[in-house]
C-alpha cells in the first residue's frame, strides 16, 4: 500500500454504506464485521478503493451526515475495533478505504452545538453562525428546496437565528473561528492516525459566509482547504483528499488549486450528460461538457460517478435539459427530489442490459476515477416510496434467500425493506445467481475492471475526442507515452455505421481488449466499424 | 435492370451519419452566398429555442452554385445562444449538402429533399426559399409544428402581403384552385411550405418526376398532391412577405404557374371532377393580411398590351374561347376609357383556356402564352377598380371572385366532358 502518491488516479472507488452491506449480528442493521466478511467479494469484483459514508455516531436524520460525533463509530455498525480490523483487513488485500469528512455542519444533536445554544455566553457559541436576524446572506441559495424554506433557523432557547446551509437540524459550523478549524484538523489527524487512506469531504463550497456572495466558493474556503491539504501532505503523505463540490467544471476546479488544495473532486456535469447523451443518442452533452473542463494540475484527477447514494442531481444542467432529463427519468412525481432524481442506475436504463453496460463501459474509459455505488454492479433496483433518498439506499442483495442474505433478523427488524419487485427484486437479481454465470451483469463488470485496471493509459493518460459525421457515436483515443487505446461507444439503440480518421495512427493494429482479436491495420482511408446498438469497443492500438 | 439513382454515394453517406430524424428544414439553392449564412443561422437558432428535444437536419439541395453557397452554409457559425457555461442545445444540429445538378432543376431539388425526408424517417418538414436572408424566427416553426405536434400533412403558408403583391396569386391561382380542388388554401403555390413524412414518400413514389412541370414548378404539384390526395392541410401564419429584389418575367410566371395548374387539372381531373364548393382549412396564427401601399404598377402600359394582344392574338384567342366570351372580351378592350373585367366574364376565360388546354386546341404553352394579355387586361381592371380600397375591401372583392368560380365550375365540368373544342 506504501509507494505511489498518484493512486487515487488509478482507484476503482466502490461506495457504500456500512449499513447497508451486511449484518453479522442479526440486529437488522449492516456492521463493520459484516463488510469485513464482504471483502473478497470486493477483491474479486475488481475495485481497489472503498469509500464509505459517514458511519459515525448520529442521529440519523441525514442518514448519517449529520454527525454527532466525529471520532466514534455509531453502535449500530458495531466498534471502534471493529472499524480498525475492517481496515486491516481491507488494506491486506491492497485496498484502501476512503471516509467521510462532513467539516461544514454537524448535527444540531453534537455536543458543541448543544453547548453553543444553551447560552449566547458559552466558549462554543462562535463555533457557529449566529445572527439576531434571517436577513443575512440573501444571495446564498437554498439547496434542499423540498425541505427548508430559508438558510436561517430560529433557536428559541438563545432566541436568535442559526445558519445552515442543509438541513435545518444541521446547523453551519463558524470556520471563521480558528478554534473550528483547529478541532477539524484533530478530527482528520484521529483518523489519519488510525490508518485511513483519505477523506471525502462533504459539501465543501459553503465553509464560508460573506455578505453580498452566494457564501459557495469563497477564497477563504480554498485558503482554509489548502492549509488542511499542507498539514496532511507534511504529516501523513500519500493521503487524499476528495472534494463534493457540486459546481460547474471552472468553479470546481479551482479547489484543485495549484495541485495544492483536493487531489479529487466530483465531475458532477458529467454525469447527467452520459445519460442524456444515451436517450438522446447524441454525444454532444459528453463531448460539450467535457471541451468546458478545464485542465487541471497534473497531481490531481476527476471523480466521476453514474450513481451515488444522491439523489441524481441536475443543478449542474441547464433549464432545458432539466426539463428533459425529468420527462425521460422521473416520469412520475415521486421519482423526483430536490433538483433531482433518487433512482438508481438500472431502473433509470429500464433495466436494459446494454444502456447499463454502455454506461459503465464510458464510466471506466473516460478520463477520471471511476466510482461504481454498491449494488450497481449487479443491477439492484430502488424503491420510491421510501422518503428521502433512502430508495436508493436498501440492503444490498446477496442472494434470493432471507432477507436476500444480508441479515439473519427478522425482516421487519431490517432498518429498510428490500426491494422484492419481480423486476429487481432479491430474488432475482443478487449477487449469487450472478456469480453463476458468465453473461451476468457481475461477470461483465468483473471483466471491464479487469481490463480497465491492466492499462494505466485510462487512469493517467490524455484523451482526444474524435469527430465522426455520425454523431451517434461516441469515439475517442485515450494515450499515455507509446500505449494508445481507441474507445468507440455507439449511443444509439440501433446500429450504425461510422467512419473514424485515425490517420494519426496510421500503421496500428486494433487489438479488441476483451476478445483479444486483431481488426484490420489502420490505413490511408477513413477506418470503418459497425456497431450494434449500445455496443462498445476498447481497442489496444499496437505498432507492430 | 438497376434502378434509377438521383442521390450520390457522399449525399447517401451524409444521411446515414445523420441518422432518423424528427424535423428537416429543406433549402434548394444557387448561387445564394449573399443569404444562404444568415438565413441557416437564423434557422438553426429558431429550431434550438422551439424545437430543444428534437433530432433535426438542414438539407441543402443546391443547383451548382459558383459561389461556394454549398461551403458558406456548412461553415455558418451556429447561432450565438450559448448560455453562460459555453452549453447550446440538447442535440447535435445537423446540416447537410449536396450539388444534384450543375444547373438548377426546383423539381430535382425537392425530390432530393423528399428523399432525404424518407430515409431520415422525418416526421415533419419545411421548405424554406433561401432569398429570404433574414426571415422571423417564427417562419421555420410556424411551417413545422403544424406537421410535427398536429399531425397535419401540408402546411401552406399565409402571408401579410403589400396590397398589390400577389396580383397573380389573388386573381387566378388561388379562387381556381380554391374552386376547382376544393380547398380554401390561399398559397398553394407558395416556395415555402411544411409537410409531413408521410406526404413527402407519398410525393417521392409518384412517377411525375420526370414531367417537366414537377421539374419547374413542384411546389404546386406537392400541394395539389396533398389535396387531391386526402392529405390533411392547414394554413399557418409567417408574417410579412418580403418583395423579391428581381422583376417578375410575367409571361414566364404565367407560363410556369398557370402551365403547371393546368396540368394539374388534367392530372387530377378525376378527384375534383365529383367535388362541389370549397372547404375552410383551419388555420394556425391570423389569417391572410394586407398592408395598405399605393400601387406601382404602369396601368397605362397594362392596357395597351392587353389591347395589342387581343388584337395580335385574335385568331388563337378564338379559337380557345367561346365565341360570346371573346365578343365581350373584344367589346372591353375597344372602350375609350378605363373598363370593368367582370368576374364572371374572367372565370368563364379561365374555365374555357383550362378546357382548351384539356382538349389540345393548342400547343400548351403557346395557350398559356395567349391567356397573358388576357390577364393583364383583369389586372388593369382590378388595379383601377381597387385603387382606393381598403384591405377588407379587396378581401370581399377577392371572395367574391371565388365565389364566382365556384358558381362557374359546372360549367367548367361540362366544357371538360365535352368531346370537342370550347369553340362552338
Amino acid at each position: 500500500m506504501e509507494g505511489d502518491t498518484l493512486w487515487f488516479k488509478d482507484a476503482i472507488i466502490y461506495e457504500v454504506h456500512v449499513r447497508v452491506f451486511l449484518d453479522s449480528n442479526n440486529d437488522g442493521i449492516g456492521d463493520f464485521p459484516g463488510l469485513t466478511l464482504k471483502l473478497d467479494y470486493l477483491q474479486e469484483l475488481g475495485i481497489n478503493t472503498i469509500w464509505l459514508l459517514p458511519f459515525y455516531p448520529s442521529p440519523l436524520r441525514d442518514d448519517g451526515y449529520d454527525i454527532a460525533d466525529y471520532t466514534a463509530v455509531h453502535p449500530q455498525y458495531g466498534t471502534m475495533d471493529d472499524f480498525k480490523t475492517f481496515l486491516a483487513e481491507a488494506h491486506r488485500r491492497n485496498i484502501r478505504v476512503v471516509t467521510e469528512l462532513v467539516m461544514n455542519h454537524t448535527s444540531d444533536q453534537h455536543p458543541w452545538f448543544q453547548a453553543a445554544r444553551s447560552s449566547r455566553e458559552n466558549p462554543k457559541r462562535d463555533w457557529y453562525v449566529w445572527s439576531d436576524t434571517d436577513e443575512g446572506y440573501k444571495d446564498a441559495r437554498i439547496i434542499f428546496t423540498d425541505t427548508e424554506r430559508s438558510n436561517w433557523s430560529w433557536d428559541p432557547a438563545t432566541k436568535s437565528y442559526y445558519w445552515h446551509r442543509f438541513f435545518s437540524h444541521q446547523p453551519d459550523l463558524n470556520f471563521d473561528n480558528p478554534a473550528v478549524r483547529e478541532e477539524i484538523w484533530n478530527v482528520m489527524k484521529f483518523w489519519l492516525d488510525i490508518g485511513v487512506d483519505g477523506f471525502r469531504l462533504d459539501a465543501v463550497p459553503y465553509l464560508f459566509e460573506r455578505e453580498g456572495t452566494s457564501c459557495e466558493n469563497l477564497p477563504e474556503t480554498h485558503e482554509v482547504l489548502r492549509d488542511f491539504r499542507k498539514r496532511m501532505d507534511d504529516a501523513y503523505p500519500g493521503k487524499m483528499l476528495l472534494a463534493e463540490a457540486n459546481q460547474w467544471p471552472a468553479d470546481v476546479s479551482a479547489y484543485f488549486g495549484q495541485g495544492d488544495e483536493f487531489h479529487m473532486a466530483f465531475h458532477f456535469p458529467l454525469m447527467p450528460r452520459m445519460f442524456m447523451a444515451i436517450t438522446l443518442e447524441d454525444r454532444k452533452p459528453i463531448v460539450e461538457i467535457l471541451q468546458q473542463t478545464p485542465p487541471i494540475p497534473d497531481n490531481c484527477q476527476w471523480c466521476i460517478f453514474l450513481r451515488n447514494h444522491d439523489e441524481l442531481t441536475l443543478e449542474m444542467v441547464t433549464d432545458v435539459e432539466r426539463d428533459y432529463m425529468y420527462d425521460e427519468y422521473a416520469s412520475e412525481k415521486n421519482m423526483r427530489l430536490n433538483v433531482g432524481i433518487r433512482r438508481r442506475l438500472a431502473p433509470l436504463m429500464e433495466n436494459d442490459r446494454r444502456c447499463i453496460e454502455l454506461l459503465h463501459g464510458l464510466l471506466l474509459s473516460m478520463p477520471g476515477t471511476p466510482v461504481v455505488y454498491y449494488g450497481d454492479e449487479i443491477g439492484m433496483g430502488d424503491n420510491v416510496y421510501l422518503g428521502d433518498r433512502n430508495g436508493v439506499r436498501t440492503p444490498m442483495q446477496w442472494n434470493g434467500g432471507w432477507n436476500a442474505g444480508f441479515s439473519g433478523a427478522d425482516p421487519e427488524q431490517l432498518f429498510s425493506p428490500l426491494i422484492s419487485n419481480p423486476v429487481y427484486g432479491y430474488q432475482s437479481t443478487n449477487v449469487l445467481s450472478q456469480q453463476r454465470t458468465h453473461h451476468s451483469l457481475l461477470s461483465f463488470m468483473k471483466r471491464v475492471i479487469s481490463i480497465r485496471k491492466a492499462s494505466r493509459v485510462f487512469s493517467r493518460g490524455t484523451i482526444e475526442f474524435l469527430h465522426p459525421a455520425n454523431h451517434r457515436v461516441l469515439a475517442y483515443v485515450r494515450e499515455l507515452g507509446t500505449e494508445q487505446i481507441l474507445v468507440v461507444n455507439n449511443l444509439a439503440n440501433s446500429a450504425q455505421a461510422v467512419e473514424l480518421d485515425l490517420s494519426r495512427h496510421k500503421g496500428r493494429i486494433p487489438i479488441e481488449m476483451e476478445g483479444r482479436n486483431l481488426f484490420p491495420r489502420i490505413g490511408d482511408l477513413p477506418y470503418l466499424l459497425t456497431l450494434g446498438p449500445y455496443q462498445f469497443y476498447w481497442f489496444r492500438l499496437r505498432k507492430i | 435492370m438497376s434502378e434509377e439513382t438521383f442521390l450520390t454515394d457522399d449525399f447517401v453517406g451524409q444521411l446515414m451519419s445523420v441518422g432518423e430524424v424528427d424535423l428537416l428544414v429543406g433549402i434548394a439553392t444557387h448561387n445564394h452566398a449573399k443569404t444562404i449564412g444568415n438565413l441557416v443561422r437564423t434557422i438553426e437558432e429558431c429550431l434550438v429555442q422551439s424545437f430543444p428535444r428534437e433530432r433535426i437536419v438542414i438539407v441543402n439541395a443546391d443547383g451548382g452554385s459558383r459561389d461556394d453557397t454549398q461551403g458558406i452554409l456548412l461553415r455558418a457559425a451556429p447561432p450565438e445562444s450559448k448560455n453562460a457555461r459555453g452549453l447550446t442545445s440538447l442535440r447535435t444540429m445537423h446540416r447537410i449538402s449536396t450539388r444534384y445538378a450543375n444547373a438548377p432543376s426546383p423539381g430535382l431539388a425537392l425530390r432530393t429533399i423528399l428523399a432525404s425526408a424518407e430515409l431520415l424517417r422525418t416526421k415533419a418538414c419545411a421548405i424554406v426559399s433561401p432569398e429570404n436572408s433574414q426571415p422571423a424566427c417564427g417562419w421555420v416553426t410556424s411551417l413545422l409544428r403544424p406537421a410535427f405536434q398536429d399531425h397535419f400533412d401540408f402546411v401552406a403558408p399565409l402571408y401579410t402581403r403589400n396590397k398589390f403583391d400577389g396580383l397573380l396569386a389573388r386573381n387566378l391561382l388561388y379562387p381556381m384552385s380554391r374552386a376547382v380542388f376544393g380547398q380554401r388554401i390561399r398559397e398553394l403555390h407558395s416556395g415555402e411550405f411544411g409537410f409531413s413524412g408521410r406526404l413527402a414518400s407519398h410525393c417521392l413514389s409518384q412517377t411525375v418526376w420526370h414531367e417537366e412541370v414537377v421539374r419547374a414548378w413542384p411546389e404546386y404539384w406537392m400541394a395539389i398532391s396533398a389535396v387531391s390526395g386526402g392529405f390533411r392541410c392547414c394554413q399557418s401564419y409567417l408574417g410579412v412577405k418580403g418583395r423579391t429584389e428581381t422583376t417578375p418575367d410575367l409571361v414566364a410566371a404565367i407560363r410556369q404557374t398557370v402551365g403547371t395548374l393546368f396540368w394539374c387539372l388534367e392530372k387530377q381531373s378525376d378527384f375534383w371532377m365529383d367535388r362541389a364548393d370549397s372547404e375552410i382549412v383551419p388555420t394556425f396564427g391570423p389569417d391572410h393580411e394586407l398592408a395598405p401601399t399605393t400601387s406601382r404598377v404602369n396601368r397605362k402600359k397594362l392596357l395597351e398590351m392587353f389591347r395589342d394582344g387581343i388584337s395580335g392574338l385574335e385568331q388563337i384567342l378564338n379559337s380557345v374561347l367561346h365565341a360570346g366570351t371573346f365578343a365581350e372580351i373584344k367589346r372591353l378592350a375597344a372602350l375609350n376609357d378605363g373598363f370593368d373585367y367582370p368576374d364572371d366574364l374572367w372565370a368563364r376565360t379561365l374555365y374555357e383556356f383550362a378546357a382548351s388546354y384539356h382538349h389540345g386546341v393548342l400547343n400548351h404553352d403557346h395557350l398559356i402564352q395567349a391567356l397573358v394579355p388576357l390577364y393583364r387586361g383583369r389586372i388593369y381592371s382590378f388595379l383601377m377598380q381597387h385603387q382606393e380600397s381598403s384591405p377588407e375591401e379587396m378581401e370581399t372583392g377577392t371572395e367574391h371572385l371565388c365565389m364566382e368560380m365556384e358558381r362557374q365550375k359546372p360549367y367548367l365540368m361540362e366544357l371538360w366532358k365535352s368531346n370537342s373544342e370550347v369553340k362552338p
